[in-house]
């Protein structure tokens, strides 16, 4: 896996990562709007009982403040500290209005007369600032017919409301953290589940190799939904193709057979031309084998006879073996060709023209080889009209053996010719075009291919073999 | 203060009302005491006895002097300069006698051993009409040549002998002047009150705050059920329950001239 790619990370991690990534972003909002809501409710909580507080005691200190009374100032906010218990009150103090303090909860911290610390800093009747410090101070100015007499300041302890914020903010992380793991893990545990048909069927592809083969009932029976549906599919793609190889194998069969039988005709025409010669001859040494000129002239004449016959018969003999030899090819048994494809050739009327420049073996293997060039050979052979000439051509290039056909017939059909441009073609539907797709199979496991050559008429192909390379391992 | 009747329990009597006057030299803080004091007075005097409380002593001392109320709690010093309007209806038994101290008390971290070591600081008086939360201390500064206003650097009046104690306990002022019994009740029955304060000196025993009715009415049968059922406390169980929450003992007739010496004091202070 490269991880440097997040996009080609497995589903099976990257829809976790995201589903945790998203609960991270989500938490983190929603934290924020608790944590936001929470300091806001704290806020309006202190906020109003501070102001009860502070509406109940200023009214109360009125006339303490105004008659400067020490006691009465100290009586009013310590008891109404009693009253406000659920206020986090530090100290609550009576100021004069030079900011010195009358009279304060805590008297040994605020003593009386004594300036108050922070007066400068209080702002009267100044809302409470949201609350971020630990303490906070909060003034109400106290006004005697429009005259200011004094100020009630208290002091806050906010440090339980941070602490129950702070609380809620760990316990907010924690809980989420824990819900992401939960919810990844679930994640990833559901992809993988979701993904093992996939998984199944990827690890079934890379066992079965280039021809892909029918999953077993039993996998298809534990999956559901689409997979189901995709797994028929998958294996009725794969039963048809398994068919239709069968079928392109038996109908190469039967093209090779119908070869064979075109063939045998023409060898036992071959072999049945000198026969009638042959046993003149035969008749002629029965009546006249004393006489030593006639015996030499027949004797020869079933001698060529003879070589003719076993020229024929060898050439078919090792035409047809089933499996690669991987002999090098030499120019004779190219040359061999010409004799097999002759009796076609001289049946149908056509002219064959050979041009064999060969002059030493070749690195190619010669069965396979012949078997292509025959084919082709036969299928010019056979698209050519009455009196027509089929050029075949043999040399080499550096590196490359090349065999050229051209005949004069009427061209390859479209689809047909469309099989020479595709590395995978399949097999025809029909028996047009068989021959050549077989000389194509042939070809591609030489490594080599057979492409058409322009041509003022009919049609040239070249098989193009690269030399010093042998055949590839599997058969056909 | 607001002045004040205290809800009591419908008694159908045929005698008139009574009405007796209370000040903060007395525990007015337990309002449930008060409530029961003024039942049990209720049912020994045969008729309906209304507690009425005042913030000052001048407050409840006016309207005994007005006639506003059959007799009063009052403090030994305001009987002392009323005497010749005043009579004794009874005094408290405290421990014994009716006699009380003034104590001098200051903050438990304060280091001061004597009045004099008070010197600058701040201090709480009861009322200017208290003797022992006032006139003791006045004295003895009296007797040192100097006044309250220029011996301590702030005083004030707590119109209370327990708000004396609160003050000097919560360091509002560094020390107090205040009505013994007050303080020695206040050690039994709130203990953190007093924690934080500690006495620094006790003045000599000077006649327990009386009850005081209008001479004129000294034998007038509403006093003289008033005396009774004061008296009487102690005949019966509810009375004694009653004397034990106050910390007293009884009440008792005394003669005027019980509280001389407090008169003595006075007069030296005015001089």
């Amino acid at each position: 896996m490269n991880w440097a790619r997040p996009y080609r990370w497995p589903l099976a991690v990257r829809v976790p990562l995201l589903v945790a990534a998203l609960l991270v972003a989500v938490s983190v909002v929603v934290s924020q709007v608790v944590l936001s809501r929470l300091a806001a409710e704290q806020q309006r909580r202190v906020a109003g009982l501070a102001d009860a507080y502070l509406d109940g005691v200023s009214a109360a200190l009125h006339a303490a403040l105004v008659r400067r009374d020490v006691w009465e100032a100290f009586d009013v906010v310590d008891r109404a500290r009693s009253s406000f218990q659920a206020l986090p009150l530090v100290a609550a103090a009576a100021l004069l209005p030079d900011g010195t303090v009358l009279a304060a909860t805590d008297p040994r911290r605020l003593p009386v007369g004594s300036r108050y610390a922070d007066a400068d800093r209080v702002a009267d009747d100044a809302p409470l600032a949201p609350l971020q410090e630990p303490r906070a101070i909060v003034a109400r100015a106290v006004h005697d017919g429009g005259v200011f007499i004094g100020r009630v300041v208290i002091e806050l302890d906010l440090s339980a409301e941070l602490a129950a914020r702070q609380r809620a903010g760990t316990a907010l992380f924690l809980l989420n953290a824990m819900l992401t793991l939960l919810f990844a893990t679930l994640g990833w545990w559901l992809v993988r589940r979701m993904l093992a048909p996939v998984r199944l069927l990827s690890a079934h592809l890379a066992a079965s190799g280039e021809r892909p083969s029918p999953l077993p009932d039993a996998a298809i029976g534990r999956v559901g939904g689409e997979f189901k549906n995709l797994f028929a599919r998958f294996n009725a793609m794969a039963r048809a193709v398994e068919e239709r190889e069968a079928l392109a194998a038996r109908l190469a069969e039967e093209e090779r057979l119908a070869v064979l039988g075109r063939l045998a005709s023409g060898v036992a025409h071959e072999v049945n031309n000198p026969l009638g010669g042959m046993l003149t001859a035969v008749d002629t040494l029965a009546s006249h084998g004393a006489d030593p000129a006639v015996r030499a002239q027949s004797v020869g004449f079933l001698r060529r006879g003879l070589s003719d016959i076993r020229n024929v018969v060898r050439a078919s003999l090792v035409l047809y073996k089933a499996a690669p030899t991987g002999a090098d090819a030499t120019p004779e048994a190219l040359d061999d060709l010409r004799h097999l494809a002759g009796p076609e050739a001289r049946r149908r009327r056509v002219r064959l023209t050979w041009n064999n420049r060969l002059d030493a073996p070749v690195q190619a293997d010669t069965t396979l080889l012949r078997q292509i060039a025959l084919n082709l050979l036969l299928n010019a052979i056979a698209a050519s009209p009455p009196e027509a000439e089929v050029r075949v051509t043999i040399e080499t290039v550096p590196g490359l053996l090349l065999v050229r056909i051209a005949d004069q017939g009427p061209g390859l059909p479209a689809d047909v010719a469309a099989m020479l441009d595709r590395a995978d073609a399949q097999p025809p539907a029909g028996r047009t075009g068989l021959g050549l797709w077989t000389a194509l199979s042939v070809a591609h496991r030489l490594g080599g291919r057979i492409r058409r050559l322009p041509a003022a008429t009919g049609t040239t192909l070249e098989l193009e073999v690269p030399l010093a390379r042998r055949p590839l391992a599997h058969a056909a | 203060m607001l002045a004040g009747v205290l809800a009591c329990p419908a008694i159908a009597h045929a005698a008139p009302p009574l009405s007796l006057g209370i000040t903060p030299v007395f525990l007015d803080s337990d309002l449930l005491l008060l409530r029961d004091l003024e039942a049990e007075l209720s049912r020994r005097a045969g008729s309906r006895v209304q507690l009425v409380r005042k913030r000052t002593y001048r407050d409840i001392t006016d309207a005994l002097l007005a006639g506003q109320v059959t007799a009063a709690w009052i403090c030994g010093y305001p009987f002392v300069r009323h005497r010749d309007r005043l009579a004794l209806v009874a005094v408290p038994l405290w421990r014994g006698r009716p006699l009380y101290q003034s104590y001098l008390i200051a903050r438990a971290d304060l280091p001061a051993a004597t009045l004099a070591d008070l010197r600058g600081r701040s201090h709480a008086f009861s009322d200017p009409d208290s003797n022992s939360g006032w006139l003791v201390t006045a004295h003895a500064l009296a007797r040192a040549g100097t006044t309250p206003r220029n011996f301590f650097a702030r005083s004030f009046f707590t119109y209370g002998h327990r708000n004396v104690v609160r003050a000097v306990d919560a360091g509002l002022a560094d020390s107090g002047s205040v009505d013994g019994y007050v303080w020695e009740v206040l050690a039994e029955t709130e203990p953190h009150l007093v924690e934080r304060t500690r006495v620094l000196a006790r003045s000599a025993w000077l006649g327990f705050p009386p009850v005081a009715c209008l001479a004129a009415d000294a034998d007038s049968q509403g006093v003289r059920r008033l005396r009774d059922a004061l008296v009487g406390l102690p005949a019966d169980a509810h009375g004694r329950a009653l004397l034990s929450q106050l910390r007293l003992d009884g009440f008792t007739d005394a003669p005027p001239a019980l509280f001389d010496p407090i008169g003595r004091l006075a007069a030296e202070v005015v001089a």
